[in-house]
């Protein structure tokens, strides 16, 4: 029995495995995808490293350099788009042409699907915080110090906003929308939280504390910057909106394109 | 052995569409089975059922001793059977051999990759992206992926809609093929012919029930046994003058007699023209094609409930 079970789960981990090389493959090869995955980010760390290069300490960037403020919050925002946004309009778009439903079709679990998935947002991810931090390094920022506060931020942010992409998903019905919808959610949060412009209100950061995208900006700033490691209450709210996210997704996700 | 296949008095509605009311069949183990129908006539209702994509509302199914819906058992299923649904959805990035080896990882034992591009007629596209591939070749490709996981049990959902008639006679010959492999197959196609040269047995559907069903040659023989002579009236006389009895006149003018003696008819007609120095115009003898047959039994069928047909 043991053994029989024991060779299921190696099956499984070359399930998982092969999905994870296939979501890759697929993913290099659209080359819109990865252009626009990649180039935002890269984009807006260049131009801010161009513009506020020379803007040193200040008690505006808590006592940080303009740089040392935003290579970690947009490390935070590429991991949005890596995560969060990527997910919601891959899965709304695969199910309106019937991909989602051909993967159903298949002895596949929906587990190693999003397993493959989930990965695959995070090597996104990896590659796009490393970019950032390779352009801040060109404008003089220091390498992060606590890797080991940072990784951990980074997996269980990774982890939420593929669980609140999914869950955006399972909510709107056309692919068409899902966009709009990504952005209309995404752009308040991101601009309350502070990514762009430092917020100096009191009222503004406890209500954004308990949203998703603060926590996560706060936990980059403190292990790449700030030499603060890990604040568990950051990490307690990232974790409870993703465990919210990921209850949406097992209630409302469907695979078929027309409802029934 | 036990049937592939088991369906009884299963029943689906959509709010107030009822696409499936209660219809029973089976498939034996080994068989190649035919749902025969118009566009709306349940076909797909009934195979999504069977595969495990949508619920029933009542009756019995039971698919290589499973029931679709048990969410238990759906892995196993799946591993078992392979499906082609009736519209076709591929990634497009890929190519022809990484979309079949990407899915053939999905299954405990799959078909060589390399067999089932020879298989669907895909030899020298290996290499194409799927984005690149022409719709029938996509479907083909669609096919190869029904088949990469070596199924018991193969459900084909309009298989050859978009072929051209040699791709056609291609796709005929893969199932045939794999009817000589002993795997079972459930197909829906809206042609008789196609019905005719695969299905060992057909049911006909229309408006959501089987309104025929047997071997291809029973359904066609049914009414071809008989025989219809249609010719113009003579002027002056009214149908119920001839000495055979006859149907009502058509729009075209001419008239019908339906007989399953057609030498003793003719002969008593002809007779009956010459006696009055009469000629029987535009006369001829035939039988009723399989289409004519199909149009016969789905045209009624649509015809008892017109509310209810779908304009689809
Ligand atoms: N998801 C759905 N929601 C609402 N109505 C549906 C749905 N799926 C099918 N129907 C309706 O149910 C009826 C049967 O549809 P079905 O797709 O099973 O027919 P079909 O025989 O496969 O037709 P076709 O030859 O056009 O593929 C139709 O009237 C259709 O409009
Ligand atoms: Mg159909």
């Amino acid at each position: 029995m043991s053994t029989a079970t024991s060779r299921a789960s190696r099956r499984d981990l070359a399930l998982v495995w092969h999905q994870i090389r296939y979501e890759q493959l697929s993913f290099w090869r659209n080359p819109q995808s990865a252009f626009f995955t990649f180039v935002f980010p890269v984009v807006i760390i260049t131009l801010f490293g161009a513009m506020f290069g020379g803007v040193g300490r200040s008690s505006y960037f808590y006592g940080l350099s303009a740089l040392q403020y935003y290579v970690p919050t947009i490390a935070a925002v590429s991991v949005l788009g890596a995560c969060y946004s990527q997910l919601a309009i891959v899965l709304s778009t695969r199910r309106q042409n019937g991909m989602l439903k051909r993967v159903r079709a298949t002895p596949l679990p929906a587990w190693a699907y999003f397993l493959g998935l989930l990965a695959h947002c995070l090597v996104v991810s990896v590659v796009d915080i490393a970019l950032i931090v390779g352009v801040g390094r060109l404008f003089g920022v220091p390498l992060p110090t606590q890797w080991a506060a940072a990784g951990a931020a980074l997996v269980l942010g990774a982890a939420s906003f593929c669980a609140l992409g999914v869950a955006v998903a399972s909510v709107i019905r056309n692919a068409e929308a899902a966009p709009a919808v990504v952005q209309l959610v995404l752009f308040p949060l991101v601009f309350i939280s502070g990514t762009y412009l430092p917020i100096h209100s009191g009222v503004l950061d406890r209500i954004a504390g308990w949203l998703p995208v603060r926590p996560f900006n706060q936990a980059l700033l403190g292990s790449f910057a700030q030499h603060t490691g890990v604040d568990w209450k950051d990490l307690g709210v990232l974790l409870a909106w993703g465990a919210a996210g990921a209850l949406v997704a097992v209630w409302r996700f469907r695979w078929d394109p027309r409802a029934g | 052995m036990p049937d592939a296949i088991t369906v009884s008095e299963l029943a689906r509605s959509y709010g107030a569409v009822r696409a499936v009311r209660g219809i029973s069949f089976t498939v034996g183990r080994g068989e190649i089975f035919a749902l025969l129908g118009p566009n709306g006539a349940g076909k797909t209702t009934t195979l999504e059922i069977l595969e495990g994509f949508r619920g029933r509302d009542a009756g019995q199914v039971e698919v290589l001793g499973f029931d679709p819906a048990d969410r238990a058992t759906g892995r196993v299923l799946r591993e078992r059977i392979g499906l082609v649904l009736q519209d076709i959805a591929v990634e497009p990035y890929l190519t022809v051999r990484e979309t079949l080896a990407r899915n053939a990882g999905y299954y405990p034992a799959p078909r060589d990759v390399g067999e089932v591009i020879a298989l669907a007629g895909l030899a020298g596209q290996e290499r194409t992206k799927v984005r690149n591939l022409s719709g029938g070749l996509k479907r083909r490709l669609d096919l190869g992926l029904g088949l990469i996981g070596d199924p018991d049990l193969l459900f084909l959902d309009e298989p050859t809609t978009g072929f051209d008639p040699s791709a056609r006679r291609d796709a005929w010959q893969i199932v045939r093929g794999l009817r000589g492999c002993g795997t079972t197959i459930l197909l829906t196609t809206h042609y008789m012919d196609e019905a005719q040269a695969l299905a060992d047995r057909v049911a006909v559907m229309s408006g959501g029930r089987i309104v025929a069903r047997g071997t291809p040659a029973d359904l066609g023989g049914r009414d071809s046994a008989q025989a219809r002579i249609r010719f113009a009236l003579p002027r002056g006389y009214a149908a119920a003058d001839l000495p055979t009895g006859a149907t009502a006149v058509a729009g075209d003018g001419l008239v019908t007699v339906r007989t399953s003696a057609p030498t003793e008819t003719l002969h008593q007609l002809t007779g009956w023209a010459l006696d009055r120095g009469l000629t029987l115009d535009r006369l001829t003898v035939d039988r009723p094609s399989l289409e004519d047959v199909y149009l016969g039994l789905t045209g009624t069928a649509a015809a008892e409930d017109p509310v209810e047909r779908s304009d689809r």
